[in-house]
């Protein structure tokens, strides 16, 4: 198999596939991606309604299976002081609403869905970009050694040190100054091609679907910063250790250019744990974005984090709106540990449990 | 004639400055109305569009300063620079253990709370957040407010109903245009046993006003009209306060701010110390201070008037209102400040607390840019307001904890306009509306912040899906935090601020200028309009002596 | 290079991180938007107070003059004044440090007591229930957010079941010494201030439990297999004391560095886990900063947590070094 001038061994590929019929919790954890990650692409599709569209006469509806009554509480001025008056109300639960809805009477199941895409983008896209990062800065310090490698070293020991949640905090507010928005709104090509109208019919699901997403875009630049020590000292001590190599130094002395040693021999060698390192980071970084929005510090509100946010003054009236979100979290980043502890075993990297939440 | 109409520009944007405080930076989720609802009776808008007509039919509007301010609100009524939504209700919820009564201005007095049992002899309150430091003059915003008010004392206070009582001054009056005179107290001690003198007055209002004297204190926007203090007799107890010029409302803003310090201990101590001790003449003395966790006081047995019924009281702070009411139940705190509808029948129902609430001094609403497009057009904020359905805002949202405007004044204060009313949802005016302005299809987004004021961001989700019904209007809210929305509202030029977005204003004064003035006039502070007509309204108002106090 | 050369050459290294910690969060004061005015002064302030409050706070003069004057200042213990309470930063950030520390020890002993016997139990008995509940408790523990798991203690414990309070922290570890004499029952503050920690705790204490669960079970598993232990177990040694002298000792040394590297995020996890306690430590002071743009604040907590961590590293190294000799020949 070759990915570019990546390559990996049919050796590699017997191992993937011997671990993964000897173990059970890898096809767990590829079935939960596997969830998730449709449910990310084909929202428009699949969500039953417009995330965003609020109903307020139908808020607070729990979930299939539960009753709720609720006490609505209204407000009569009585001599200019305001009384109020508390009813009891018993709300049932419709298949219209599987897991109910929040505050604003929207549907919880189709925030679930479309929470997905946040996740999982954030999660990908911020992976990719630490590990763009932090591998070309691991790669340069393990070549060259001396002092760049300290210089670099000694920049990752001084962005260690700092928290990720705080150093993100404070660099979200540093990126909105250039960006006055944190998010980048794009059109979503399932409605827009009206593939999502056309299927919707057809289904007896016609509600319109919204025609943009938002891709918190300072969100992703910033978790993708925050993270990429990680791989700079994965990729570092690869470095270190594949120049020594004979074939290496051969390929030194014949007179190769520096980046093409690392592009043909080093970086090819490294790709293994750098490969398990991003695995088990897309899950660090979708619970670092959900911590974010949580915190109110994220560009949109179609965000697992942001619906625990909101579901959180609710807990004593209706405890779904904050419950369901947060399965939905732990449930993908399950997935995604599954599936990096199966390459782990599988790949054999060396590395262990390194990337925070 | 233009460094007069300066100086009064100057004024005016003081004045404004006034309720401010209260306005923005107090807490989030208080306030309402007092009045009973009103039915937003359909009007359906055929008196909106054309101002003049209705104005003269109606009602004459003399020409006092209540009149002109009345026909202010009637331009903004028309002109629609705002998405008209609601006054706040403060709401609190009260433990059974104590005897007290809201007030409107947000502020919590605790000698005005009697224990109803033994337990409730030393009381707790729970506010949203705590002090920003303990210097009175140094701060301006109402959880600072209600901790320092418990141990100093200004010349004149507010009593519930918002009428204006003598405290630490026995008499107050205008002496010509520019000067006013207080008589300060006699036998009033300091908590260290000092007396009160005219001397500590004037030090205390110059210590606002003049930066040489003491600090850069965020109140002295608010005191601009006054341009320093000086003891006129030390036998009389007198103090002067020169003013720049005619202020119809100094008194009010007396009542509002400016604290009484003690001169001595204050030129003794540096800013660091004044933070974080007390030295007022106040019913309460400091006993305890931890930074940003709590504040505990004890009474003041050598208080000027009867001691208070407390022995102590107690202020800490939870964000989180569901925190609150958490320690409301579990009898940790007696005074919860800022319960959300949804957590009132919690209160309600529990033995020994109950929801205490009272329209509050604050309203909330979006403001819309009037020099960029679409909303440079009357007839489509016209629409947006037509387009937005604040009944059901009011009904679901809020759970009726809010009363719905069609002005910028609140019902009860100076300048009120009694006939107007909100504007009723009518889709098809609205859209309509949005095809004469030629900007179908427009597509705009209201920022809101967070959870600064109650519910705002439910609130501003449901008026941005109202108005994104229109066929023609495309409309989404986007929440920043709140500082990220104050450093775009507040850097003195319009340009810098959004385009549409959702703000609270408390105005203690209880005078329609403080709120129209900052956030409507040409010039000020925090405005997202311009228009003449305006201007000349408030100029001509502020020309006039107020005829309330 | 000698074992004293080596800890003077990490010392040397950790001041150059802390100036190195110092000098990035005094950069980030100044591309971050939100002037600190905005935050000191009202709302509708008229642009001459902002000037003025901009020359109270020294924010007219030169960057590099400012830098300079912070580090003079910084090395004689001052990290300047709160914008928002005139109150000297340091004196605010080391009142709020205790909770914070009490809170990290709190979740960092739920960690070690559970995890250890967790993560024995599991590679000693590979493949049995045990095993698969205590893999299956550790990523649980891993996947799991730490502010919903802190909500959902809350709705359990607090709010349905009504056992823990749902927040705030009750007298603190110095009040509680100071109850054994001083005027309050000493039981009843102790019960208070434990139940108090006791969900935050465990909400800050899960994430770390569950990992050191795995590092201990997969650590644990390769020493088993490994040359020596089969050579000890040959020459007739006991199995408990093979297991717990040699294998668990092998182990915990990797995951000691480990847990040093994951101090920035046990100091994240608190920030967050105290703001949905209402905790009113570091964590809480940092947000509030933040929100606040009360810079003094923010980077003397940050210059605290930093310098923290470096401190610990280098003890966490000192140790490595000293178990392992051949880290100081590198």
């Amino acid at each position: 198999m070759k990915i570019g001038p990546l390559s990996i061994s049919p050796r590699t590929i017997r191992n993937l596939r011997k671990e993964f019929r000897s173990s059970g919790l890898a096809r767990i954890g590829v079935v939960l991606i596997a969830l998730v990650v449709l449910a990310a692409v084909f929202a428009p599709l699949i969500a039953p309604h417009n995330p965003r569209t609020q109903n307020l006469d139908r808020a607070q509806l729990p979930p299939l299976g539960f009753t709720d009554t609720e006490q609505q509480t209204q407000t009569k001025i009585v001599d200019g002081s305001v009384q109020t008056v508390t009813r009891n109300v018993t709300v049932n639960a419709t298949a219209t609403y599987p897991l109910g809805t929040n505050a604003l009477g929207q549907d919880m199941l189709s925030r679930v869905i479309y929470g997905a895409r946040t996740s999982l983008l954030v999660g990908l896209l911020g992976t990719v970009l630490a590990a763009l990062l932090g591998v070309t800065v691991g790669l340069t310090a393990g070549y060259y050694r001396g002092r760049i490698d300290d210089a670099l070293m000694r920049t990752a020991d001084v962005s260690l040190a700092f928290p990720s949640l705080v150093l993100a905090i404070a660099l979200i507010g540093l990126f909105s100054r250039f960006q006055a928005d944190v998010a980048y709104r794009v059109s979503d090509p399932l409605v827009t091609s009206g593939l999502a109208g056309w299927f919707r019919d057809m289904v007896g699901l016609p509600t319109p679907m919204p025609e943009t997403f938002v891709i918190p875009t300072v969100v992703v630049l910033v978790v993708g910063f925050v993270n990429w020590v990680w791989f700079a000292r994965i990729a570092r001590g690869e470095a270190l250790s594949i120049r020594e190599e004979e074939y290496v130094k051969a390929a030194r002395a014949l007179g190769g250019s520096d980046v093409r040693i690392v592009f043909r021999h080093v970086l090819p060698n490294a790709i293994t744990p750098i490969l398990v390192l991003a695995t088990i980071q897309v899950a660090a970084i979708i619970l670092l974005e959900s911590s974010l929005s949580f915190l109110g510090f994220s560009g949109t509100t179609l965000s697992w984090g942001f619906d625990i946010a909101q579901g959180r003054g609710y807990l004593s009236s209706s405890w779904w709106i904050a419950t369901m979100p947060g399965i939905a979290i732990v449930l993908s980043v399950i997935g995604i540990n599954l599936v990096g502890d199966w390459l782990r075993d599988a790949l054999d990297p060396g590395i262990e449990g390194e990337g925070g939440m | 004639m233009a460094e007069k109409d300066t100086s009064r520009r100057r004024f005016l944007q003081a004045a404004g400055s006034a309720t401010a405080a209260v306005a923005l930076a107090g807490c989030s989720g208080t306030g309402g109305e007092s009045s009973p609802t009103e039915e937003p009776t359909d009007t359906s808008g055929d008196s909106m569009q054309t101002t003049e007509p209705q104005q003269t039919i109606e009602r004459p509007e003399p020409s006092t300063r209540d009149g002109y301010l009345q026909r202010a609100n009637r331009h903004c009524h028309d002109q629609a620079p705002w998405v008209f939504l609601h006054r706040q209700y403060s709401v609190y919820g009260v433990s059974d253990d104590i005897n007290w009564q809201p007030r409107r201005d947000e502020r919590v007095d605790a000698y005005a709370i009697e224990p109803a049992t033994d337990s409730g002899d030393s009381a707790v309150m729970t506010q949203s957040q705590m002090d920003s430091g303990l210097d009175p003059q140094d701060h301006r915003e109402t959880p600072t407010d209600n901790i320092v008010l418990q141990a100093y004392e200004g010349l004149l206070e507010r009593d519930r109903q918002g009428a204006i009582i003598e405290v630490l001054a026995t008499d107050y009056r205008r002496l010509d245009e520019t000067t006013v005179q207080f008589t300060v107290r006699d036998n009033v001690s300091f908590h260290s046993g000092d007396s009160l003198t005219p001397e500590d007055v004037a030090y205390s209002i110059n210590r606002i006003v003049k930066e040489s004297v003491g600090i850069a204190s965020p109140q002295s926007d608010q005191l601009v009209g006054v341009a320093g203090a000086e003891v006129a007799s030390s036998d009389d107890r007198t103090v002067n306060v020169n003013l720049t010029g005619l202020n119809p409302i100094v008194f009010q803003s007396f009542a509002t701010y400016c604290d009484i310090m003690n001169k001595s201990w204050v030129t003794s101590h540096d800013n660091a110390y004044i933070n974080q001790n007390m030295e007022g003449t106040g019913p309460f003395k400091l006993a305890n201070y931890e930074q940003g966790v709590a504040v505990e006081f004890t009474r003041n047995d050598n208080y000027w008037q009867e001691a208070a019924a407390l022995s102590g009281f107690t202020i800490n702070a939870a964000s989180e209102s569901s925190t609150r009411v958490n320690r409301l139940l579990a009898g940790e705190s007696d005074i919860i400040v800022n319960v959300p509808p949804q957590e009132v029948s919690r209160v309600n129902n529990n033995d020994g607390t109950s929801v205490s609430a009272v329209p509050s001094t604050r309203v909330i609403f979006n403001a819309m840019r009037y020099d960029v497009e679409p909303f440079v057009s009357p007839l489509f904020r016209q629409a947006v307001n037509y387009a937005v359905d604040l009944e059901s805002i009011v009904q679901n949202v809020l759970q009726t904890f809010g009363d719905p405007t069609g002005q910028p004044t609140l019902e009860g204060f100076f300048g009120y306009n009694p006939d107007l009313d909100p504007y009723p949802r009518d889709l098809d005016r609205a859209e309509q509306l949005v095809e004469e302005s030629g900007y179908a299809g427009a597509e705009i987004e209201l920022i809101t912040p967070i959870g600064r004021y109650l519910k705002d961001v439910e609130i501003a989700q449901a008026v941005a899906a109202q108005v994104d019904e229109l066929p023609n209007v495309t409309a989404r809210a986007r929440q920043v935090e709140f500082s990220t929305l104050v450093s775009q509202v507040t850097t003195g030029k319009i340009e810098d601020k959004p385009h549409w977005y959702l703000l609270g204003w408390g105005n203690a004064t209880f005078d329609a200028v403080q709120t129209i003035q900052p956030l409507l006039a040409s010039d000020g502070a925090l405005t997202s309009y311009k228009n003449d007509e305006l201007d000349r309204l408030l100029d001509e108002a502020q020309s006039l002596p107020s005829e309330s106090n | 290079m000698g074992y004293g050369r080596f800890l003077l050459k990490r010392g040397v290294q950790g001041v150059g991180v802390v100036w190195g910690v110092v000098t990035v969060v005094f950069l980030l004061r100044f591309i971050t938007p939100g002037s600190p005015i905005d935050t000191v002064a009202p709302l509708d302030a008229s642009q001459e107070t902002r000037r003025q409050i901009a020359r109270e706070l020294g924010l007219n003069q030169p960057l590099y003059v400012q830098y300079l004057d912070y580090i003079w200042e910084l090395l004689h213990g001052n990290m300047g004044y709160s914008y928002i309470s005139s109150i000297p930063a340091s004196v605010q950030v080391f009142q709020k440090l205790p909770a914070t520390l009490e809170l990290a020890v709190a979740a960092s002993v739920v960690a070690i007591v559970l995890s250890i016997p967790l993560g024995v139990v599991s590679a000693t008995r590979r493949h049995q229930p045990a095993d698969y509940a205590a893999t299956s408790f550790s990523l649980l523990g891993i996947s799991t957010p730490n502010f919903w798991l802190g909500i959902m203690l809350v709705l359990m414990f607090a709010v349905e079941l009504n056992v823990f309070p749902t927040s705030g922290r009750a007298y603190g570890f110095m009040q509680s010494l100071a109850a054994i004499t001083g005027p309050r029952p000493f039981f009843t503050v102790v019960t208070a201030w434990v139940a108090s920690l006791f969900l935050p705790a465990i909400t800050l204490g899960t994430y770390f439990t569950a990992l050191i669960t795995r590092l201990v079970r997969s650590g644990m598993l390769d020493e088993l297999s490994s040359g020596y232990v089969r050579a000890t177990r040959a020459k007739g040694l006991p199995e408990t004391l093979v297991r717990y002298k040699h294998v668990l000792r092998n182990t915990l040394v990797p995951v000691v560095t480990v847990l040093g590297l994951q101090l920035g995020t046990l100091i994240g996890g608190a920030v967050i886990t105290e703001a949905v306690f209402a905790w009113p430590g570091l964590g809480s002071e940092i947000i509030r900063a933040i929100n606040a743009r009360d810079w003094p604040i923010l980077q003397g907590s940050l210059i605290v947590i930093g310098t923290g961590f470096v401190l610990l590293n280098i003890v966490v190294d000192a140790l490595y070094a000293y178990l392992d000799p051949r880290v100081v020949a590198e």
